[in-house]
């Protein structure tokens, strides 16, 4: 007999009503018994650390939190935590009382200043819409040098958050975008948007394509720039029950980690050769035809045909520019026919199909080469080869596991890219058990993100206006794809023009109207990239005077966190909202700053944790979810919806009393969430209103592009309508059988819980694999069953990747600027000189003038991670002595033959240097790392942890000290995970 | 019936959810550590850290390495060494498997530490009236129906709660299912004469923090410290209050001077 917790729970009826037994109960004790201490949890919440999602239950005595545990009634986590979530309590209580971390007062430190002094919140508000307005107005074009209306302010950046309620990130984005601001980034920027962007390019959309509980219908899981038993543990909830059942799990990584001691197969590498690694799988799959013949010739564009001037010789692609370093992708398209539509070949044999280009670019991939530029063993290459090419078989599913590891490289979107491609060969896309699933890191990084939180987006991610639109009409023409003539295929984007009339009226109510284009003039307009590098670059530079920093923590996360701090010390002002002191509010702290230099005014803001407010997140896995408060904030906190609304209320009542540029921007702004603000009525903005009833939307379908409709994020419409609050449902029967959980929260898009679902059928409707349908046709009733499909159309009247012009998905695709197929380049800085050809790294990648380190003076490659026990820049968990205690130093691992070498044995200190900054921590000198031989050369490769800095209970030196500037050019995600570093034993401290 | 935790570190993910729960239900501090080489902090049990996950990088005999996570506590023994020798009888094994401590009864004799195979029970050292300190399985929990505390955190099922014949038999059902993957030996069903808390491990359990199973043997530790406390306790009574004063004394000495709390057992490797 197999008992689990699960059964447990069942057998024993614990239940709801024994789970909230309140303290004291039973009365009386009697012999050899005990009363249950205090209470077990009545609040139901969601963490707030990772992008599982887990649902917690929270017991409250007075105004301390006194229990904080696993919901188990939560599909995804049955009543279990990590270690951080079970430490959750201690964000507002330890040992009885207020985290004494925690902020409780508005703090103000001014310029020069050696100390922080406490002020009111009506003070506080007062003086920061005055430096906003000031600012502001002060930097404000009106045109740009080209002619057009801009209407923005290049003076002010607004930065996070990933952890904040959506409702609340929906409600920022309104603020920063009244007020023009164009330089709006938060984590998700230099996290994962490589991945999304793979996936956009790829199939459509970037997030998860499946779930975590999915991971259980897998056969064979790969984690590869993920370590999610450290970063997620909770997914290995659902990937132990796999691995039971049979499914092999292979561990993609340069080091042994927690990950990989659950694993049937670690497969080191090299950090940087994804691609190299990926792309010997792909061949490996191509060369034996274990790929799924059907899928690939239905489902993904490999029989279309491109263009016969296409070609790829060492390392470039045709049309690279050198003079411009850039590529001109006229040679990537389709050949067209007489009607302007791709011509095919179905038999995959045309030397210009994408089936063949694919095969040939990738033969190169042989697997003595491979293992040669990644450093991977041969013997467990061949067997992960195998165990996932099986995968390929109809019936069969494999799924990919991705994070931050492989999305931080300046090969960080051609990573994805080649994991899609292997999962499309596969046939593992929209099947039970398969995917790419690109997790988001933080609880709320896609809830966040998709309120519009990066430079180039407005809420739902409709592309934010630029300079050039001068109208509605003409954003539109710009951004509305026009309808595919392809037969069967739905045309993505042709409903734009519905979810931006929607979203102004959302914004701007009775003053968006037909005649002044809903407000058209309002909204700033974009004239560059206003990524996070560059927005530092431009603080560095005085571009950027003021910043509206929101839980996000970039002295310790950005790359080359050394010049950050220089930049942020810059500022003539910066708001912090955050719920202790970060090192970015102690930017006056910095080490080798002395405060009297530092000119820069700072507002320390005393946020909400998760516990003390109301809203919803996204998790990684699209599943919104609805929280609750289980107690007040301590002292004078309040939630980040308050503050934002607060800063809304004042800045209207400045802007109507003494104008400004564009001053109807901010006056007219549409802001009616009550006194406190409520995050129901928010949410319901979000979702969006038939006007004339006045009833909230039930679902896309109603949305109206006449001014009829208002919809604050088209992805979010039917997610609070009539019906009531769809986030906040708490079913969790399983009608499915593959544990889809439909009926719990709801989930984007149109809650349907595995994307690309019509690709887990035949043209005939029929599910590849009949024991685990995620969707079937039924002939009677001439409808599908199973999950929300991708569009209800029958069987072989719509291509299954709807978001793709064409309903097919791209293993070979124009979209990328630097390559229509992935290629293996070295990272920016590399030990080894690429062996494939005879381009070192990616040509298009990105740099600010950073300072390369050579081999010859940094030998050791370096890469970083994330542990359990704390999250991304250690702003929350530094300063939960939970774990802290677990977790107390910054630290690098190394194995023990590069210890020897230096002479170092486990808990000595070292110190780590680059040519961005130094280091010390202690080292871990450990067997999970091995040195790599590459190409004949032995390659040691040290790992660390980037969760430190100067400020908490926990401080250390920041990994990020020694990162560069340098990010892949899709994306401007930095190359976080691969640099060169010299280590010698010693250090100060 | 007895109940048991049967703990399979083959599913142990090492995320110290157990170890944080722990904490968090107890109201037990975090403590003050410091990194010295691995990732298991506090290094050793403690009157404020009741369990705690060991990581220990092990080779076995076909050479493939493996990173176990190891999680220790009280193991609840099913005839306590600790019961036995304690003379005031602060310490006792309920039918349903617990070993549970009466403050009020304790005299502070420290016997209970001295007794123990395991090396499980601490004292909180830095205090004038110390008291013994240890997992208590959670007992107010289980009497209201609910799992102890680090079971139920337990991520991936790592840590199973249940009436411990069927648990012994789910340990057999799961080597005999996946032979490669495990040892195959249940610790706990036996040694020590048997314990509530048993594992299930994929290296040998000499090369884990258990005591050696030669020394530790299987039959029950009561019949030795029985006999201990037999002798001992007339005479100790007298003599304890002077004893504590001194280890107090000493404790807070030490800690001003910087230097730990005596350690109960051997550095981790």
């Amino acid at each position: 007999m197999d008992l689990t917790r699960r059964d447990f729970l069942k057998l024993s009826g614990a239940g709801a009503s024994l789970l909230l037994l309140p303290y004291g109960l039973p009365a009386g004790r009697l012999a050899n018994r005990f009363p249950l201490h205090k209470p077990v949890g009545e609040t139901p919440t969601t963490c707030c650390f990772c992008g599982v999602g887990c649902g917690a239950i929270v017991a409250a005595q007075g105004d301390r939190v006194v229990n904080v545990e696993g919901d188990p009634e939560h599909p995804v986590n049955q009543g279990s935590l990590c270690s951080k979530g079970m430490g959750l309590a201690q964000l507002n209580t330890v040992d009885g009382k207020v985290n004494p971390s925690r902020l409780q007062k508005v703090k103000y430190r001014a310029a020069g200043s050696s100390q922080w002094e406490e002020k009111s919140w009506d003070w506080a508000i007062d003086e920061i819409a005055k430096r906003l307005k000031d600012t502001r107005d002060g930097n404000w074009v009106s045109e740009d040098t080209d002619g057009h209306t801009v209407n923005r302010t290049e003076a002010i950046a607004a930065l996070g958050s990933v952890f904040i309620n959506s409702e609340e990130a929906y409600a920022l984005t309104k603020l920063v975008r009244a007020l023009g601001i164009v330089w709006n980034e938060n984590e998700s920027r230099i996290c994962v948007t490589s991945t999304v962007t793979a996936g956009s390019e790829s199939v459509g959309r970037g997030p998860m394509t499946n779930h975590w509980i999915d991971l259980r219908n897998s056969d064979c899981i790969m984690t590869i720039g993920s370590n999610a038993a450290e970063t997620f543990p909770i997914s290995f909830n659902w990937i132990t029950d796999a691995v039971e059942q049979g499914a092999t799990l292979i561990s993609v990584d340069p080091r042994f980690t927690r990950t990989s001691a659950k694993a049937d197969l670690h497969l080191p590498i090299r950090t940087g050769t994804d691609v190299a690694l990926v792309g010997g799988m792909i061949n490996y799959v191509l060369e034996n035809e274990l790929y799924h013949r059907e899928y690939v010739a239905e489902y993904t564009n490999a029989s279309f045909l491109i263009d016969p001037g296409f070609g790829f010789e060492d390392g470039l692609f045709t049309g690279y520019d050198a003079a411009t370093g850039s590529y001109d992708r006229s040679t990537w398209q389709y050949q067209p026919d007489e009607q302007g539509l791709p011509m095919r070949d179905d038999t995959l044999q045309d030397p210009n199909c994408v089936f063949q280009l694919l095969k040939a670019h990738f033969s190169r991939y042989d697997p003595e080469t491979v293992c040669s530029v990644t450093g991977a063993p041969m013997d467990t290459f061949l067997s992960a080869c195998q165990a996932f090419g099986a995968t390929g078989a109809r019936g069969k599913a494999g799924a990919i596991l991705c994070s931050s590891g492989s999305a931080q490289h300046t090969q960080g979107t051609q990573n994805a890219r080649s994991y899609y491609i292997l999962q499309l060969l596969l046939g593992n896309i929209g099947v039970a058990g398969g995917g790419v699933n690109g997790i988001a890191g933080a609880s709320n990084g896609l809830g966040c993100t998709l309120q519009g939180r990066l430079f180039h987006v407005l809420p739902g991610d409709l592309p934010m206006p630029a300079s050039g639109d001068e109208s509605l009409e003409a954003y539109l023409d710009r951004v509305t794809a026009p309808p595919s003539q392809m037969e069967n295929t739905i045309s993505p984007w042709t409903s734009r023009p519905k979810y931006i009339v929607s979203l102004l009226k959302a914004w701007y109510g009775d003053a968006a109207a037909e005649r002044n284009g809903f407000g058209w003039e309002f909204l700033p307009k974009l004239g560059g990239n206003y990524s996070f590098v560059n927005l530092f670059e431009a603080m560095d530079a005085g571009t950027i005077k003021g910043l509206l920093c929101w839980g996000m923590n970039p002295a310790v996360s950005g790359p080359n966190s050394g010049m950050v701090r220089e930049a942020l010390g810059k500022l003539d002002w910066a708001v912090v909202v955050d719920l202790c002191e970060t090192e970015t509010a102690d930017l006056w702290k910095a080490p080798g700053t002395t405060p009297s230099d530092s000119q820069t005014e700072v507002f320390l803001l005393p946020a909400a944790a998760s516990l003390e407010k109301e809203g919803s997140l996204m998790s990684s896995a699209r599943w919104m979810q609805w929280r609750y408060q289980a107690v007040d904030p301590p002292g004078e906190a309040q939630s980040d919806l308050w503050i934002v609304d607060q800063l809304v209320r004042k800045l209207k009542s400045l802007y109507g009393a003494d104008g400004g540029p564009n001053a109807q921007a901010i006056t007219e702004l549409a802001w009616d969430y009550g006194d406190p603000p409520d995050a129901h009525r928010v949410a319901q903005e979000m979702n969006g209103y038939d006007l004339t009833t006045g009833e909230l939307l039930p679902g896309l379908a109603g949305l109206k592009e006449d001014g009829t409709t208002s919809c604050g994020n088209w992805l979010w419409c039917g997610s609070y309508t009539e019906a009531g609050n769809m986030m906040a449902r708490r079913d969790n029967t399983d009608q499915s059988g593959i544990g889809l959980f439909s009926d719990w929260a709801w989930a984007f898009p149109c809650n349907r819980r595995i994307m690309y679902n019509r690709a887990s059928v035949d043209l005939q409707g029929n599910p590849w694999n009949p024991d685990k349908p995620v969707i079937s046709w039924d002939e009677q009733s001439e409808s599908w069953a199973g999950d929300v499909p991708d569009g209800g159309s029958p069987p072989g009247k719509a291509y299954p990747f709807i978001m793709k012009p064409h309903g097919r998905a791209l293993l070979f695709g124009a979209g990328l600027v630097d390559g229509p197929l992935p290629e293996h380049y070295e990272p920016w800085e590399s030990p080894v000189r690429n062996p494939m050809t005879s381009v070192q790294s990616d040509p298009l990648l990105k740099t600010w003038g950073a300072v390369k380190g050579e081999p010859d003076n940094y030998p050791i490659l370096a890469t970083t991670s994330r542990l359990v026990e704390h999250m991304h820049g250690g702003g929350m968990t530094r300063n939960m002595p939970y774990s802290v205690e677990m977790m107390p130093d910054m630290f690098i691992e190394m194995s023990e033959e590069l210890a020897e070498a230096e002479g170092v044995v486990s808990g000595d200190r070292v110190v780590v240097e680059s040519p961005r900054g130094q280091i010390e921590a202690v080292a871990v000198v450990t067997k999970r790392l091995r040195p790599f031989s590459i190409d004949g050369q032995v390659v040691h490769e040290i790992s660390m942890p980037w969760h430190w800095g100067y400020a908490g209970l926990s401080p250390g030196d920041s990994a990020n000290c020694l990162t560069a500037r340098v990010a892949d050019s899709n994306t401007m995600i930095p190359e976080y995970r691969a640099f060169l570093v010299r280590i010698t034993k010693g250090g100060a401290r | 019936m007895s109940k048991a935790v049967l703990v399979d570190l083959t599913r142990c993910v090492g995320c110290r959810s157990c170890q944080v729960a722990c904490k968090a239900w107890n109201d037990n501090p975090g403590e003050d550590t410091e990194c010295s080489g691995s990732y298991g902090n506090p290094p050793h049990l403690s009157g404020d850290t009741w369990t705690l996950i060991k990581f220990d990088e092990v080779q076995d005999a076909r050479g493939k390495l493996h990173w176990v996570f190891t999680k220790q506590q009280c193991m609840h023994c099913e005839h306590p060494a600790c019961v036995s020798a304690c003379p005031v009888s602060a310490l006792h094994k309920r039918d349903d498997g617990p070993v549970v401590y009466d403050a009020e009864k304790c005299i502070g004799c420290r016997y209970c530490m001295m007794a123990c195979p395991f090396h499980i029970p601490k004292i909180h050292w830095d205090r004038a009236l110390p008291l013994i300190k240890k997992c208590t399985f959670c007992a107010d929990r289980i009497d209201e129906g609910l799992e102890p505390a680090c079971v139920k955190a337990c991520p991936t099922d790592a840590l199973v709660f249940g009436e411990r014949d069927e648990l012994i038999a789910d340990a057999e059902a799961r080597i005999r299912a996946r032979p490669t993957e495990y040892v195959n030996h249940v610790f706990g069903q036996h040694e020590a004469g048997g314990t509530s808390w048993m594992y299930l491990s994929p290296v040998d359990f000499d090369q884990l923090w258990f005591p050696q199973s030669d020394e530790l043997g299987t039959d029950p530790i009561p019949a030795l410290s029985e006999a201990v406390a037999e002798v001992g306790t007339p005479s100790m009574l007298a003599g304890v209050a002077a004893l504590l004063a001194g280890i107090y004394w000493a404790t807070k000495r030490r800690q001003e001077a910087g230097a730990q709390p005596p350690a109960a057992e051997p550095e981790e490797g």
